[in-house]
């Protein structure tokens, strides 16, 4: 009936998961506990769980990359200090426990962390950078949001019930098959990534399609903000790479389940294709991660130097080669697997190709600064963090795609300390970064410049304490995944990283004490034209935060920094534009589609983790019925009548005219 | 607003009927594709069994069959044309062929030399395929990891 679910399944015998699972139940059932005697649970469903809003979602998305980057983040404490306490000594991690954990850590990361992050930052913003109403396919959009809730769900669940994989964030077969690994802890990652993947191929060909399709009117591509750009190649990225991602964890899971024997090395299977194929996915993802990174900062960068991009057209140019080339460098993951001079020499030389247009965008974004007026806001403090940070993540990147020096530094703190320090100079940083910038626009206030700037002082000098010394410890020999060890010399530098542990866990404090504090003192810290930051491109030129349907009327583009030219014509006349025809607006009408396919997922991931086939057939068959009763739905759409969005929009045109004429009684005084 | 309109009318997804087209129109140019579609199948399976073409051209011949095959489901059935309103399928289409290409080619590639130079030959003759062209033969009982040493 349960399949392989029984109560042994729950590990009573290890007090740290236990124990930790306990608490955030506790917090969680108190938080549902919380809204619903609040009444808020009606008002939760109807605007949030269901909605097709894009910017919902994207706030959502954001929420959901947040709570995994600590959940994760916890992981890493756990790490550094147990090691910390490893020197001649057991720890307090039981190896079985140590593996668990660095396997979810990275999992976690770049899956439930990273990823939702990015996708949050790119659904909430694009569609009002592009000057439009909603994504390609609203409804879609909710379905892959609420799918990679399933996978985080799934993750975390195997905290408690059963085991999370051991194999490390990649199932490096033949490690991962059923011979070494016969627990449920790589089926937890298999069919976690499986769905979540599915939403994510699902929400690139949706950011795809209303970057191509859907953009206002005279928003040729080279008007499009760089955001736009970046986010446009890494939602191609996704689409060619996460189906490689797909087929090969089905081809394990048909391995595990089935019994058959593509990377088993033996009855012709081979394992050293699963590295191959992995890192044909794992290689571009860096990229999926890194190009809306590196568009945040673009925007970030030119709004807070008071000047447009330096050298756009090179930048668009730099982000369409990263994009490409990402695909020619794989291989640079396993130089010392065997594949020989002639093809190692071919991949190492294109890792350090890739490097030419990352250090254009460098310099352009460092003569963006140039000769501007810049304001060291929060965002701006992250962005130039990255720059300084960044070029030693990427100097030491390509020291490790020369393959004689990967021959010695694979496998090492050295590999560990490089690829924390691109990933989370680039992709952490610029989730932190685009979170204040944007933050105003999601929720009608700014956060609070002090415990930002607190929050990021700690962050930064904490992530420099940690990794420095994890650079100079693996230069010494120390390889990663240690559950002990004993060269005395190593000591020192494993405490230091420990350390510097807790200056990170200040900085994350004070990023939850900003948050709170911002909330409270809202009323304050109110942004009440919809611009606060004296922005350039189209989603400042709507109120904050914006009305559902985005626009009033469609925005007309005659340049590049579409938002910038219409505020200087504004500025010089001291009026606004003419008021315009209002009309009525057609907008998407929610729908539960999402929540409930999730919540089918769910079941069948569970069922499939634990063999209980009847369950997986429930659920797949629930699944299939939400889709056939959504295509089956008569309405659509609801129209918002011409006077209401005149209504809403005469408001914002009221205070931005007020703060317009302000600015010119400043001036003349 | 007539620019919006324009693009609308000027760019047209794979499958997406002309408003203008004329239903006779439309059925013919499936019509004839349903035949090429045919036609290329049949002669497939003649190729293959066929004694009339000397035994190695066979194999390019299906090769050449197959890549007309799928020209004539792109241009018949996923109306994929050359004209100013069909970039973005193009592009489309030439990136996923690109990565294809890479995706395909690097991995045969790849797997090729790891084959050869980590897949010890193991006595018995199980992994026969890959002790041909071993740039570096590895002696029995010498550990697996030796295999590549010889490139470096």
């Amino acid at each position: 009936m349960l399949g392989k679910l029984t109560w042994s399944a729950i590990p009573f015998d290890q007090p740290i998961p236990l124990v930790a699972a306990a608490l955030v139940g506790v917090v969680l059932l108190g938080v549902i506990a919380w809204v619903a005697i609040a009444g808020w649970l009606p008002y939760l469903w109807r605007e949030w769980i269901t909605s097709v809003d894009h910017k919902r979602i994207g706030v959502m998305y954001v929420l959901l990359g947040l709570v995994m980057l600590i959940r994760g983040f916890s992981d890493a404490i756990l790490m550094r200090s147990h090691q910390a306490l490893a020197y001649n000594a057991p720890g307090y991690l039981p190896p079985e426990h140590y593996d668990q954990i660095f396997s979810a850590h990275g999992t976690i990361m770049i899956f439930f962390g990273a990823m939702p992050f990015m996708i949050g930052l790119m659904n909430f913003v694009v569609p009002l950078q592009l000057g439009v109403r909603d994504v390609a396919f609203p409804t879609l959009n909710s379905v892959s949001f609420w799918l990679t809730a399933t996978g985080a769900l799934l993750v975390n669940v195997s905290l408690v019930v059963g085991e999370f994989a051991r194999t490390g964030w990649w199932p490096a077969p033949p490690l991962s098959e059923t011979t070494y690994s016969p627990g449920v802890g790589v089926d937890y990652y298999l069919w976690a990534i499986q769905i979540s993947g599915i939403g994510t191929l699902m929400s690139g060909v949706n950011l795809v399609t209303t970057i191509l399709k859907m953009r206002a009117p005279g928003m040729s591509y080279l008007r499009m903000p760089m955001f736009c750009w970046t986010a446009l190649a890494s939602n191609l990225l996704i689409i060619a790479a996460f189906p490689i991602l797909t087929a090969t964890l089905a081809m394990l899971t048909l391995d595990r389940y089935l019994g058959f024997h593509f990377f088993t090395d033996e009855a012709g299977g081979n394992s050293m294709l699963f590295m191959n194929l992995f890192w044909a996915w794992g290689h571009p993802e860096v990229y999926i991660l890194a190009l809306p990174a590196y568009g945040i900062f673009s925007e970030v960068i030119s709004t807070f130097s008071g000047k447009p991009l330096f050298a756009y057209r090179s930048m668009v140019w730099a982000t369409l080669a990263i994009c490409l080339l990402s695909f020619t460098v794989w291989l640079h993951h396993f130089f010392t697997m065997g594949p020989g001079g002639d093809v190692n020499g071919v991949f190492g030389i294109t890792s350090m190709i890739i490097a030419v247009p990352t250090g254009v965008k460098i310099f352009d974004w460092m003569f963006t600064m140039y000769g501007g007026r810049v304001r060291f806001t929060t965002p701006m403090l992250w962005s130039v963090a990255f720059l300084v940070t960044f070029v030693v993540g990427g100097a030491t990147g390509v020291l490790l795609a020369i393959p004689p020096a990967d021959f010695v530094l694979h496998n090492s703190l050295f590999l560990v300390a490089h690829f924390h320090n691109v990933i989370v100079s680039a992709v952490v940083f610029a989730a932190f970064a685009g979170y204040a910038y944007w933050f105003p626009k999601a929720f009608g206030f700014t956060l609070d410049e002090w415990w930002g700037k607190a929050a990021f002082w700690f962050s930064l000098v904490g992530y420099v304490w940690v990794f420095t010394p994890l650079y100079i410890v693996g230069l010494m020999g120390m390889t990663r995944r240690m559950q002990h060890f004993s060269v005395a010399e190593w000591y020192p530098w494993i405490v230091a990283a420990s350390l510097g542990v807790i200056v990170m866990v200040v900085g994350v404090v004070c990023q939850v004490v900003q948050l709170v504090v911002s909330i409270r003192r809202r009323e304050s810290l109110r942004d009440v034209t919809g611009d606060p930051w004296d922005g350039r491109s189209l989603e400042w030129a709507t109120a904050s935060p914006p009305p559902s349907f985005n626009f009033a009327v469609m925005p007309h583009v005659e340049g590049e920094e579409a938002y910038w030219a219409i505020k200087q014509r504004a500025r010089e006349q001291a009026r606004l534009r003419e008021e315009p025809d209002y009309e009525p607006v057609e907008m998407p009408l929610n729908s539960p589609t999402g929540f409930v396919c999730a919540f089918f997922a769910t079941l069948v991931g569970f069922a499939m983790i634990w063999y209980i086939w009847w369950l997986a057939a429930l659920g797949l068959a629930g699944a299939f019925a939400t889709f056939v009763v959504f295509a089956w739905r008569d309405r659509v759409e609801y129209e918002i009548p011409a006077d209401a969005v005149a209504r809403i929009n005469r408001l914002n045109r009221a205070s931005r005219l007020e703060a317009l004429q302000q600015a010119r009684r400043k001036e003349a005084a | 607003m007539s620019q919006t309109e324009d693009r609308a009318h000027a760019d047209v997804a794979p499958g997406d009927e002309y408003a203008h087209e004329e239903f006779g129109s439309g059925l013919r140019s499936y019509l004839i594709g349903l035949g090429l579609a045919l036609l290329l199948t049949a002669a497939s399976f003649w190729v293959a069994q066929t004694k009339v073409m000397w035994a190695p051209a066979i194999p390019v011949a299906l090769l050449t069959f197959a890549i007309a095959q799928m020209g004539v489901h792109l241009v018949f059935f996923l109306h994929l044309t050359s004209g100013p309103d069909n970039t973005n399928n193009i592009m489309a289409l030439a990136f996923g062929v690109l990565i294809v290409f890479l995706l395909f080619g690097g991995s045969v590639w790849i797997m090729h030399h790891m084959n050869t130079n980590m897949m010890a030959p193991v006595e018995g003759g199980v992994r026969m395929p890959m002790q041909q062209g071993v740039p570096l033969q590895p002696q029995p009982g010498m550990p697996m990891q030796h295999g590549g040493g010889g490139h470096h």
